[in-house]
């Protein structure tokens, strides 16, 4: 038997069992997300901390855009050092939909996500090319550019003053976003469900043409893969998962700033994923938990925050030489004495 | 015999992190439940590039609680000030005066952030309702847009329309009296640097019409190296530079261009020379820089200010800064309102700042004004001077006249459509 046939042979053997298992995975991860709503939903009744509820929202706008990073670094190997121009763009592209055109919420939701789509599509179709350093760097390039742009454009974006005057959240559907709790629930609702959205696509069979490219790019392009293309896909997909988590974050502070475009944001992306995890889907979202959790924690007791952040990068980096999920992944794989899952 | 730990998390260990958990929930009602004191929270910026004026915020700030405190405080409570890095970041600012107000239980913020930070802490107040003393922000906007406007907020701070327009009439009666008819301009590119050099330049030809701008240079924020726009400058060869730099770029730039001796073939117009941060700092302080003033001890020139800037040095081993008398100036209209109103309530006191004239040693006429068309403070000290290279720094300074500044603001006002 040629080794072909005998692919072909196992594929036969084995498709039914692959499929019968991501049905069956498809159906426990909105099993999962609706618990993990359900769970977050009801958390106002039992606690009536405000400083809670605004927690969890930062979560979800940090969560949205760490997680849509890691579908770029951890499944496709693309180290994007510009992800955040993505976040800039969703909070200032709904800020000002919002403050100048007066549409509805929904309305504007879309529409910056499709401004993001335009954008992602240009910028994308040049540096996914682009291999390693050349892609981080040319990525970074774009960042700041447009967040030049935003400082410069003072008419338009309020300069390095940002949107001022708040933005207009008007009811739509019995949903009042100027209400901290309604703000909290669709924040939770949007993270679930940007989760959800976002592991549908790594489990997908595009998600493993990914995970493909990612080890292996030129083998990968040998069996008929077009590798621009699905690279060019997953960075227009993540760029609106991130925009996702600008609009959250917009709605927080009712604002945009220019520091939402800038370096920084996309650092600090880099730095939950390094926090979380990057082998895991839920590595970043636990990451930014992290991250948060510190920050607010240590800012609370000292300015000198950067030393502490600092030694953590450190303990993480040299000490554990990997993210806190896949620690515990290996742990637990250890304990059950096999290799762990890798995502 | 030897004991073995069991794998996992001890009894023990659960019930701490069971009670600290507990403890971290229960605090806000325990801290709400302590009225005794007042808190005032103050996000500001204590660490990075600018983490000195914060610094010096928080300085001010304590000083002068700590005189509050020893009086009887706030309408009868005790200050107790909650004081929070931002890092700069208009999110975390946001973040941290929220945290201040719905975890920490503070009833009035002071926010001692810079421009875009200012603005989120703004939308906080808007939306929390808590009584807000900007203390930094000299963006004119945030209290001139009528949009902006929040009967809760209020900007104790010098502002940059203020600052133009009395250094517009200042270099256009140098510019007269020295026949200066080619300027040239070297500020930031930000908003900040475009806007003040463009107000500045507005005022400098209303009052001096035949000056000529022949030259803009525009470096960027941070920029280590300023040859080239040195360089283009000489070329240009203007009788007089204006410059908005400020902080560590104003002090790099000076440093860089006395290689070059450039002040020595043009006159030096640089707002905001006339702050300690920068006058120490300069290695070798050119004689005659003309500057707007920030903070400076000699300037009012009365025993009050002296004083006050005395304690400062005398406290903290340093001089205070700008946002130093800013920070102060918040806490002294903030007990006089509590006083007028004899209550603490957060309305009461809004109400009673609003329009308040109160003593300080930071007034042109020893008095400051909170004024209440715009909530925002008038009849601070301001003036120009010329830099000598050791203290005083600026030994006479030309007040600017609040009557021709109240006229002008209004007219730019109207152009800018606010009014």
């Amino acid at each position: 038997m040629t080794e072909l046939q005998a692919e072909r042979a196992s594929e036969t053997l084995s498709t039914p069992r692959i499929e019968t298992r991501s049905f069956r995975s498809r159906y426990l991860d909105v099993l999962i997300a609706l618990i993990a709503f359900a769970v977050l939903a009801a958390l106002p009744l039992f606690f009536g901390s405000k400083a809670l509820l605004d927690f969890v929202i930062r979560c979800s706008a940090f969560g949205l855009f760490a997680t849509s990073l890691n579908l770029l670094v951890g499944y496709t190997g693309m180290i994007s050092f510009g992800h955040g121009m993505f976040f800039g763009l969703g909070a200032y592209g709904f800020g000002l939909l919002m403050q100048r055109t007066g549409v509805p919420i929904p309305v504007a939701f879309v529409a910056t996500l499709a401004i993001t789509a335009v954008f992602a599509a240009i910028i994308g179709a040049i540096c996914v090319r682009l291999k390693e350093i050349y892609f981080a760097f040319v990525t970074l390039a774009f960042q700041m550019l447009i967040h030049s742009t935003i400082l410069t454009w003072a008419s338009l974006t309020g300069g390095d003053q940002g949107l001022r005057g708040g933005i207009p959240r008007p009811a739509f559907l019995g949903i009042d976003l100027a209400n901290h709790v309604h703000l909290y629930i669709t924040s939770c609702a949007l993270l679930v469900l940007g989760l959800l959205l976002m592991r549908q696509i790594a489990q997908s069979p595009f998600g493993y043409t990914l995970r493909m490219i990612r080890d292996n790019a030129r083998r990968t392009s040998f069996i008929g893969i077009d590798v621009w293309r699905a690279k060019l896909t997953i960075f227009v997909l993540a760029a609106l998962f991130a925009s996702t988590g600008g609009m959250v974050m917009a709605l927080f502070v009712s604002g945009a700033y220019p520091e939402f475009a800038y370096w920084t944001i996309s650092g600090e992306g880099i730095f939950i994923n390094m926090l979380g995890g990057v082998t895991t889907f839920l590595g970043p979202t636990v990451g930014t938990v992290l991250l948060l959790v510190l920050n607010d924690t240590v800012t609370r007791f000292t300015e000198y925050h950067g030393i502490v952040l600092g030694v953590v990068i450190l303990f993480f980096a040299i000490g554990l030489r990997k993210g806190l999920m896949d620690y515990v992944l290996e742990w637990y794989a250890q304990r059950r004495g096999g290799p762990g899952e890798r995502g | 015999m030897t004991r073995t730990r069991q794998p996992g998390i001890s009894r023990r260990a659960t019930l701490a992190v069971m009670g600290a958990g507990a403890v971290t929930i229960a605090a806000p009602w325990v801290v709400r439940a302590q009225t005794k004191t007042i808190k005032i929270g103050m996000p500001t910026i204590l660490s990075g590039r600018v983490a000195q004026l914060g610094t010096s915020s928080r300085n001010a700030v304590l000083l002068e609680v700590e005189k509050v405190n020893a009086a009887g405080g706030l309408a009868g409570r005790q200050i107790e000030m909650v004081i929070r890095d931002s890092k700069g970041q208009p999110q975390e600012a946001a973040r941290v005066a929220r945290e201040l107000v719905n975890t920490d239980g503070c009833e009035v913020l002071f926010d001692a952030e810079a421009s875009s930070g200012s603005f989120a802490v703004h939308e906080v107040a808007r939306d929390l309702g808590v009584l807000c003393i900007h203390t930094c922000s000299e963006a004119s906007s945030l209290t001139a847009d009528p949009k902006q406007h929040l009967p809760n907020a209020f900007r104790c701070v010098r502002q940059g329309i203020h600052d133009s327009i009395v250094g517009g009439s200042y270099a256009a009666a140098i510019a007269k009296a020295k026949g200066l008819k080619k300027w040239a301009t070297c500020s930031p590119d930000y908003a900040y640097g475009r806007d003040t050099t463009g107000e500045f330049a507005l005022y400098l030809k209303r009052f001096a019409p035949d000056v000529e701008i022949i030259s803009e240079s525009w470096p960027k924020l941070f920029q280590p190296d300023y040859t080239e726009v040195v360089t283009k400058i000489l070329q240009a060869k203007p009788q007089a530079l204006y410059t908005c730099l400020w902080g560590g770029d104003l002090t790099s730039y000076i440093d860089q261009a006395n290689i070059y001796a450039l002040f020595t073939q043009m006159e030096l117009f640089a707002v905001n020379m006339a702050d300690y941060t920068a006058l120490t700092v300069v290695k070798n302080l050119p004689k005659g820089i003309h500057s707007g003033n920030r903070y400076i001890k000699t300037f009012p020139k009365t025993p009050e200010n002296a004083a006050w800037g005395d304690a400062y040095r005398a406290k903290y081993n340093e001089y205070p800064t700008n946002w130093s008398w800013q920070n102060a100036t918040a806490v002294m209209l903030l007990t006089e309102a509590a006083k007028k109103a004899n209550s603490t309530d957060g309305k009461k006191v809004a109400e009673a700042l609003r329009g308040l004239t109160i003593k300080c040693p930071f007034g042109a006429d020893g008095t400051v004004t909170m004024r209440a068309e715009d909530n925002t403070l008038v009849g601070y000290a301001i003036g120009w001077g010329t830099t000598i290279p050791q203290e005083p720094y600026v030994p006479e300074v030309k007040a600017g006249d609040w009557k021709t500044i109240f006229e002008l603001e209004a007219e730019w006002k109207k152009s800018k459509g606010y009014t």
